[in-house]
């Protein structure tokens, strides 16, 4: 049956394990997608408002203290700088366009740390879309200025009470509501789920990597010696990572939430402690017991509290050409002390997971030169940090 | 093709006093909601009430396609310890002690995939417990070659689904896919809802009837009751109910004993048409 245009898989990973209820808008939405790719005048609407309105480009921003403090040459590319300060927003507004061009007037998200159920509120008031979020109750609280802010932008925010109340019981209640609802868009915030989202959502963000290496070709010439990304469900890490697959010479690294330690339930770490299995419509590894049955995870940043990995990235672990290594809650909070105190920049708890790695790494790293994507700002953190913090000051 | 599930659909469909035909019976109930003993229970009630199939639901951590009431009895499930190898077990024990009720084990992919070491390790399994097909919520026909195949060999039924979302190509190869029946969803949405069905859903049905050549035809969600399923009568051969039996038989609690009553009771008011 050649229902799809396009590849569903990476190697192995991906394809499309979906209701059937929500084949027909799989279909449309990958016609409308191809379609779009093939139309001037979509490329055109999508970098109007990626640079009047998100504010693209993007820096590259040479962190000079850092660098001197860890003997790393970092380089950072700054979506913390972006519009509504993630770069969640490049996604929400490729996909809230294709939305408008299939007709639909309503969209449904799920969010994790908030920051892509703000972008999805920010489109959808640009664009004149109703908005319906869903977000784990935990995550609800301890993410309250982002579902604030959610509320001012029009949304609607619906607080998910089963399961583990995180990020996961979010995708869940939205595809549910999606099956009940196909007029509506679902526009997915990570790159994951049932074909053609992996695709989509990767191509929506590939003009981070794409800015970030014209940007270092001419500013600090040849190419990096390794790129770091943190990765939930892997949006911010394929998009910075995609132009730089054809390059040999960098080394692409995905980091993910070590957590509290390696045991089950105490981190979001899928090359650790995962299995290949399938979850939210896509084949990929996923934090599973053997019977598999999804387990729980924990990491200190909502956005990274996620138990499978876009497929993709699955795919780039398998073949070899990227590598995925792990960052501790105290790792992600040491990063993100050290990019406040030595470069005036707070960080998103899930960015600080790749900055804690290239802290905990420094040592191999020596004399290399390491662009790190930070994808996010932490001002919708500062709950979750400053307890964490003001105790290890009263400790030290 | 599950020969014994073909021909139970045919034998259990009935003529209303009306002269109608009434569609035969498939209660869904959770594997292990309330423990396996008392499913075992339900199994020989339903086979004794005349039901014509029995889905039986594999409980799975993150159930996409199920409302609040299977969300939360496949939770009870999972905490009563329930394993993809208990379920079969306990189809094993179902055999052993006389059963001849086919079953369907509903279940979504990874369980399969992962607790059962894949989809033809889960077929075989399936087979030599003596169960009769998958039906798999989140396995569309593009990617259930592998399980068909496994199907196909081991002689169990597959069931793929049709829904008011499906073109009318779809809903062929779903048929044709399809060797234990098609599966109609009424409306669209999660399980639970309840619905009536409007003279536009029979129509609907009628449609894919014709699609569906010679695959019997199931409607699921939302048949709560003999009315619901006397309204399906002359539309398709078979009526899944399984929020309603799933809620009544955890509200009763109780023994295995009672919950056997329980599924009777449920099963003798499905058949008896409209009230
Ligand atoms: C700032 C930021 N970075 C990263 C992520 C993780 O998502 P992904 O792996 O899709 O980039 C999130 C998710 O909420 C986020 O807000």
């Amino acid at each position: 049956m050649s229902t799809f245009q396009l590849p569903t898989r990476f190697g192995r990973f991906g394809g499309c394990y979906a209701p059937e209820t929500l084949m027909a808008n799989l279909v449309e939405l990958e016609a409308a997608f191809v379609h779009a790719g093939q139309d001037e005048s979509y490329a055109a609407e999508f970098a109007r408002l990626l640079g009047e309105f998100a504010g693209r480009p993007t820096p590259l921003f040479e962190a000079r203290r850092l660098s001197e403090h860890l003997g790393v040459e970092v380089w950072l590319k700054r979506e913390d700088l972006l519009h509504t300060g993630a770069h969640k927003l490049n996604n929400a507004i490729g996909q809230a366009l294709l939305a408008r061009r299939m007709g639909k007037t309503r969209i449904l998200a799920e969010t994790g740390a908030g920051q892509h159920g703000v972008a999805t509120a920010t489109v959808c008031a640009l664009l004149g879309l109703e908005c319906v979020v869903y977000m784990g109750a935990l995550d609800v609280e301890r993410q309250r200025p982002n579902v604030e802010r959610m509320r001012l932008l029009g949304a609607r925010v619906v607080a998910v009470q089963s399961g583990q109340r995180t990020l996961k019981d979010a995708v869940n209640e939205a595809m549910r509501a999606w099956v009940g609802d196909p007029e509506a868009h679902y526009l997915l915030g990570s790159a994951l789920g049932p074909h053609p989202f992996p695709t989509v959502v990767g191509s929506c963000h590939e003009v981070i990597g794409a800015e970030a290496r014209a940007q270092w070709r001419a500013r600090v010439g040849g190419s990096p010696d390794a790129v770091v990304a943190c990765v939930g469900g892997g949006s911010n890490a394929i998009g910075l990572f995609r132009k730089f697959i054809p390059d040999a010479e960098v080394e692409l690294v995905g980091v993910e939430a070590g957590g509290l330690g390696d045991g089950p339930g105490q981190h979001a770490a899928r090359w650790v402690g995962g299995r290949e299995g399938i979850l939210h419509g896509c084949r990929t590894l996923v934090l599973a017991d053997s019977d598999g049955q999804v387990e729980g995870t924990h990491s200190i940043s909502a956005g990274l509290d996620y138990p499978a990995v876009g497929p993709e990235h699955a795919h780039l672990a398998d073949t070899g050409r990227a590598r995925y290594e792990r960052a501790s809650d105290d790792e992600a909070l040491e990063g993100f002390r050290l990019l406040a105190r030595l470069e005036g920049i707070l960080p998103a708890l899930e960015s600080s997971h790749a900055l804690g790695w290239v802290v905990r790494e420094r040592e191999c790293l020596a004399g290399q030169r390491v662009l790190i994507g930070l994808s996010g700002r932490g001002d919708k953190d500062l709950a979750s940090v400053l307890p964490r913090l003001a105790a290890e000051e009263e400790s030290a | 093709m599950s020969q014994r599930l073909q021909a139970s659909i045919r034998a259990g469909q009935r003529h209303a006093p009306s002269g109608q035909l009434l569609p035969a019976l498939a209660p869904y109930v959770t594997a292990g909601d309330g423990g396996l003993d008392r499913t075992l229970a339900v199994l020989h009630a339903l086979e004794s009430a005349g039901a014509a199939c029995v889905e039986l639901g594999l409980p799975f951590s993150d159930p996409i396609a199920d409302g609040p009431h299977l969300q939360a009895a496949a939770e009870r499930a999972l905490e009563a310890g329930t394993t993809p190898a208990g379920v079969l077990e306990l189809v094993r024990r179902f055999r052993s002690a006389g059963g001849a009720l086919p079953i369907l084990l509903f279940s979504y992919t990874n369980p399969l995939f992962v607790g059962l070491g894949g989809f033809s390790a889960a077929a075989a399994a399936l087979a030599a417990a003596g169960g009769d097909g998958f039906i798999v919520p989140d396995l569309p026909p593009e990617e259930a070659g592998e399980l068909r195949d496994a199907c196909a060999e081991h002689g169990l039924g597959t069931v793929f689904f049709a829904t008011p979302t499906s073109s009318d190509a779809r809903i062929r190869a779903a048929a044709e896919a399809s060797t234990g029946f098609l599966y109609a969803i009424g409306r669209v949405g999660i399980t639970g809802a309840r619905t009536t069905f409007d003279p536009e859903v029979l129509t609907w049905l009628d449609r894919v009837r014709d699609l569906a050549g010679e695959t019997p035809l199931a409607v699921g969600f939302g048949v709560a009751d003999g009315a619901a399923v006397a309204a399906l009568g002359g539309h398709c051969d078979l009526a899944i109910s399984g929020t309603a039996l799933v809620r009544a038989l955890h509200d009763a609690g109780g023994t295995p004993e009672d919950a056997a009553r329980v599924a009777t009771a449920f099963t003798t008011a499905l058949g008896a048409g409209a009230p």
